[in-house]
């Protein structure tokens, strides 16, 4: 399917929403779609047909989002690990804080551009959006609840009876309607409008720093891996980085295969410069770090990546200076509008 | 040839007619054993095969694809339906296929698990015990590995290398979704012997089946060297033993 025509979905779905708002509610109608496909990027991977977005919908899936009644003790929601200034990562943390100030064991990923990814986590190990949430809810680590337990808090709020009618036509609340909820903000958080996206759009100029690093991140390889507008091709790969303080070997945890350990999902890169510190375990503080492992600190993992192995040496060779321009280009994939759209923002 | 086979069916039938269009339940009836003693939750102690007391405080399973299978080879087939055994939940343990047409069946066979079709769908078509949802702490689906918890079998014993002393064997594992993993899903096939379930338009049977948890730890799994198992690929020999747990033990064919 075209392009055209998934905007124009969205945008049909948005009317159908901008009508409904007005006739019930006698609102203002929002001057954006709700979601749309950005010029440039594939045909989403999460099937729109089944959950079609509408704007009670977004909205509930926004309140639960921001709501702690999703975990065990009321003290921990969504937003309390997904900021949306650090592209809905945990502000500086290598591993989250969950439930009684406990850690997780791995670094927080951004929720973005979500639609397009067919796994979800550093080891793949949900592969449906609508899946998704449980994890961290019931992981006794982060959420510590019991999906069963939500619902009933629900259903027994003074709210979401109501929010559910609305979005759904009634009041009644399953794992299907609360979990598509979420998906449904969770799709909208969209980021394409970087400095980057505007350069390519011929709408910004970039810097000759920036301009030298995107060059040197094709010519270096970073783009097959961190390919397409996505900035990822969704793989799992070894980096080379050896477990240090956590006994954690990715997805091998969940495909029992050998040749998979100490692979992880390769993350997207829109909105790196924010979502600091790097890789599934959070070992690098900044950018700097992270250059610097991959020109001089890949290791053999037993399954380190065939592109960081080429010509007899580990990693890619880079100067400080090309570092550096990789750098200046990654933070032209910083999305302003995203990190500060109202629409995503906390109530 | 509907017409032809009702004709065979009629024509065999000493005792009774049956209507091509007489349907009625057939009743499974799971009931837990180990070796020879009746499964009783969390007070009764056991042993296994390498002789390791254990007491079971929960045991859960999955069947589903159930499959009916007369003498003529004909089969009558029960898609989409998909019941949750739990020892806990005394009416889970009878299992109720409804609108079995009239014949005399000599064979079952169903799926130990969720099948992969099922284990990857969309969430509305998770529903009743497929709700990931459903059963609180003791809930049979993996949120960090999407799947469903096909066998759970949890107790305590004095060999548990685990501090509270307790063993956990959970088994999942369709075969993977973006990338082939440990496949879990066994099908059971038993036979009714000598009696054949004679479902009648006034006949109900009930077919009584009886099964061995030991059977679980009979291709060499011991609690003492291994008391979780939450993993597929090292779940294979926990598999390998409850899939020959299970046995006809008599049938019911009484009327109503």
């Amino acid at each position: 399917m075209n392009n055209s025509r998934w905007r124009l979905v969205a945008v049909s779905l948005s009317f159908i929403g901008w009508l409904a708002s007005c006739s019930i509610l006698g609102g203002e109608a929002s001057p954006e779609p709700l979601f749309s496909v950005p010029q440039g990027f594939p045909e989403p991977t999460y099937d729109l047909s089944k959950n079609p977005l509408t704007n009670d919908g977004v909205a509930l899936g926004k309140k639960l989002f921001y709501d702690g009644i999703l975990s065990r003790d009321g003290s921990i929601s969504c937003g309390e690990c997904h900021n949306q200034s650090h592209a809905f990562t945990h502000h500086g943390h290598g591993f989250s804080h969950g439930i009684d100030d406990q850690e997780g064991t791995r670094n927080a990923q951004p929720l973005v551009n979500l639609a397009w990814q067919d796994s979800f986590f550093w080891d793949g190990g949900v592969f449906d959006l609508d899946l998704f949430s449980i994890a961290p809810i019931e992981n006794p680590l982060e959420m510590d609840e019991k999906i069963g337990n939500v619902l009933q808090k629900l259903r027994t709020h003074k709210d979401y009876p109501r929010l559910f009618k609305k979005a759904y036509g009634t009041e009644e609340i399953t794992t299907e309607r609360f979990l598509k909820a979420l998906s449904q903000f969770l799709v909208t958080l969209v980021s394409a409008n970087a400095k980057y996206d505007q350069y390519l759009a011929g709408k910004a100029q970039l810097t000759a720093d920036e301009t030298a690093g995107l060059q040197l991140f094709k010519d270096k390889g970073c783009a097959s891996c961190h390919s397409g507008v996505l900035f990822t091709d969704h793989s799992f790969r070894s980096n080379g980085l050896l477990p240090e303080y956590t006994d954690d070997l990715g997805r091998y945890r969940i495909t029992e295969n050998p040749q998979d350990k100490n692979k992880f999902k390769v993350p997207t890169l829109r909105n790196i410069e924010v979502t600091y510190p790097y890789m599934h375990d959070g070992r690098f503080l900044n950018l700097e770090g992270v250059l610097e492992h991959y020109a001089g600190g890949v290791k053999e993992t037993g399954n380190l990546d065939p592109l960081l192995k080429q010509n007899g040496r580990f990693g890619i060779a880079m100067t400080k200076e090309e570092q550096q321009k990789i750098i200046a280009f990654l933070k032209t994939l910083t999305d302003q509008e995203f990190l500060t759209n109202p629409r995503f923002a906390a109530p | 040839m509907a017409l032809a086979v009702s004709v065979v069916l009629v024509s065999c039938s000493k005792d009774e007619e049956i209507s091509p269009n007489d349907k009625n339940a057939v009743i499974l009836e799971f009931d837990n054993y180990v070796g020879n003693e009746k499964l009783v939750l969390d007070t009764k102690t056991y042993k296994n095969a390498a002789n390791e007391d254990f007491t079971v405080t929960t045991l859960n399973y999955f069947v589903s694809n159930i499959v009916l299978k007369k003498a003529d080879g004909t089969e009558v087939k029960f898609p989409n339906q998909y019941f949750l055994v739990r020892q806990a939940d005394t009416k889970s343990l009878n299992v109720t296929l409804k609108d079995v047409p009239a014949g005399d069946y000599t064979s079952l066979s169903y799926v130990i698990g969720v099948d992969s079709l099922k284990s990857t769908s969309d969430v509305s078509q998770r529903t009743g015990v497929l709700d990931p949802a459903s059963y609180g702490t003791d809930n049979m689906y993996w949120s960090w590995n999407s799947g469903y918890i096909f066998f759970k079998l949890e107790g305590n014993s004095s060999v548990a290398t685990t501090p509270t002393k307790k063993f956990q064997f959970h088994v999942g594992g369709f075969g993977g979704m973006n990338s082939a993993t440990a496949n879990n899903l066994r099908t059971v096939t038993v036979s009714f012997g000598t009696t054949s379930a004679q479902v009648r338009k006034d006949v109900a049977p009930t077919v009584h089946l009886i099964t061995d948890v030991l059977q679980t730890f009979s291709q060499g799994v011991s609690i003492a060297k291994t008391s979780v198992v939450m993993n597929p690929a090292a779940s294979k020999p926990i598999v390998d033993g409850y899939t020959k747990m299970f046995k006809v033990d008599h049938i019911h064919n009484d009327k109503m």
